[in-house]
């Protein structure tokens, strides 16, 4: 992990009307490290998410996403930070009018002038890592909603990106998918130094490949630490959270 | 009702900013010098030409066929009984070429690819698939809208052509058999009558009607917020708006190239 701050909210408050807000969020994650936003639903994690990839804007204070202020971004910017970007909804958002394989494909073909022979390696080389090289060819609405969110992370990893981020990462997955997808993050955290910020809403085994925990409740960031001392912080949200009253 | 009038009359004004707004960016993006999403964008206006233009060539040549012979039957029976004889290809020239064939040519394009393209974009929204294109760097306009918009003018250009083509001579095929009137002569008077007004005014008439409909209904679709119920609400306002709009432009270019 590096001293760069990749994602940084300073006093950061939004709203998505009734579904969610956040008030006065301050957060910095530094390149190479892997962050989870933890709280109950709206809690304001998910949107806490979108603003970290400059997915929205910010009602007052201010975020920089490598570098780049969103909001005040030009669109030639913008673009070179959605390409440094990778983001997995919490629905799959895989396109329904094309193949997995297609998926997969869409942001090399878009973005570069790799040949389709090297498109082809590439992604059947990211479908292959997520374990849905079998579905490369299936229409998304086919597939169980595990397999289509970790095609959703296969089009993500596709284009190497700076920071990944993963919206309600245990959504749709069972424990073999958890497995495999702990196993791809541990994988691209260690070989490409990859940032990544996930939110999650129940405790779970991947918050032993987190450096840090942001807990949340009602729009607020109530505590940030080290997994391991998570359950001991004084809290009611957190303790109901991780079971210990 | 004053503020009934002026509250519409706001809407109105901002709901036809929208589209034009939506247009530029459309324009903008087909004119881009941006190789970036060409090969995408290319595969999108070919994919919209094959499902607005090729595949529904049987049902508007259907349709053609039977409008051109109601026409050409009707005009045949009721011209001579006046002494009007002469003005067969006259009639036809102005009923079909000019009014009949880019408007209800629009109208079968409206029903068939308007609809698909307002609940596919609908239903897109609904699936954050297009907040997902956004997230990966994919311009919405230039990955979804321009090819839309292109693929639909190329293709209701072609259409029209081909429902004149049909309706004409078709039509009158069909016909032939109650009438006396010549083929050939006939197809003469066609050649007379037809003026280069009535030609650059129906490509421009399908020009324009393929881009309100593809401008309206992606409009439509991207308006579509988070309920699987807007899709079809969303639909239904995009079929009533398009045909006005339609109207609205055919009455517009139909003025402007015949009276001044």
């Amino acid at each position: 992990m590096s001293s760069e701050a990749v994602i940084e909210l300073d006093r950061v408050s939004a709203s998505e009307g009734l579904l969610a807000h956040i008030e006065e969020v301050s957060l910095t994650v530094r390149r190479g490290e892997a962050v989870a936003l933890v709280g109950s639903n709206r809690s304001g994690k998910g949107l806490a998410l979108k603003l970290c990839a400059g997915l929205g804007e910010p009602s007052s204070g201010s975020v920089r996403v490598l570098g780049v202020d969103p909001s005040a971004a030009s669109d030639e910017e913008m673009l070179q930070l959605r390409q440094r970007v990778g983001f997995v909804f919490a629905k799959p958002a895989l396109i329904s009018n094309m193949s997995v394989y297609n998926n997969v494909a869409l942001p090399l073909r878009y973005h570069t002038t790799l040949t389709e022979e090297a498109i082809h390696r590439r992604v059947m080389a990211g479908l292959s890592e997520c374990g849905v090289d079998v579905f490369h060819d299936h229409m998304p609405a086919g597939l169980p909603l595990g397999d289509a969110r970790l095609a959703a992370l296969a089009r993500a990893l596709v284009v190497e990106p700076d920071i990944l981020f993963v919206d309600e990462v245990l959504f749709g997955l069972d424990a073999d998918d958890l497995v495999r997808s702990r196993g791809l993050l541990a994988k691209y955290r260690q070989e490409k130094g990859l940032t990544v910020v996930v939110s999650i809403n129940a405790p779970t085994a991947l918050f032993t490949l987190m450096d840090r925990l942001v807990l949340m409740r009602d729009g607020r960031l109530v505590a940030m630490c080290p997994p391991a001392e998570a359950a001991q912080v004084d809290d009611p949200m957190v303790r109901d959270f991780f079971g210990n009253n | 009702m004053i503020a009934w009038t002026g509250r519409k009359t706001v809407e109105g004004v901002a709901y036809t900013a929208d589209i034009l707004f939506l247009s530029y960016l459309a324009f903008k993006e087909l004119f881009s010098p941006a190789r970036r999403g060409r090969r995408e964008a290319l595969k999108g206006i070919a994919s919209q030409i094959l499902f607005t233009g090729v595949d529904a060539m049987p049902v508007v040549g259907v349709l053609a066929l039977m409008l051109g012979l109601i026409v050409i039957f009707q005009a045949g029976l009721a011209l001579p009984q006046v002494g009007g004889d002469a003005f067969l290809a006259k009639i036809v020239v102005l009923a079909l070429v000019r009014e009949l064939g880019p408007l209800l040519t629009a109208f079968i394009v409206v029903w068939r690819s308007g609809t698909a393209m307002c609940t596919e974009l609908g239903n897109m929204k609904v699936g954050q698939e297009v907040d997902a294109l956004e997230a990966m760097g994919i311009s919405v306009v230039r990955f979804l809208v321009m090819p839309r918009l292109v693929g639909s003018v190329v293709a209701l250009m072609c259409l029209t052509v081909y429902f004149d083509l049909v309706a004409i001579i078709g039509g009158f095929l069909v016909a032939k058999a109650s009438l006396t009137i010549h083929f050939l002569a006939y197809v003469e008077e066609i050649g007379k009558a037809l003026s280069v007004t009535d030609v650059l005014t129906t490509v421009v008439k399908s020009a324009l009607f393929g881009l309100a409909i593809a401008l309206i209904c992606c409009h439509h679709g991207l308006a579509v917020v988070g309920a699987t119920t807007e899709v079809p609400q969303q639909t239904a306002r995009a079929m009533l708006n398009t045909v006005a709009a339609c109207l609205i432009l055919d009455i517009i270019v139909s003025v402007s190239a015949y009276v001044f």
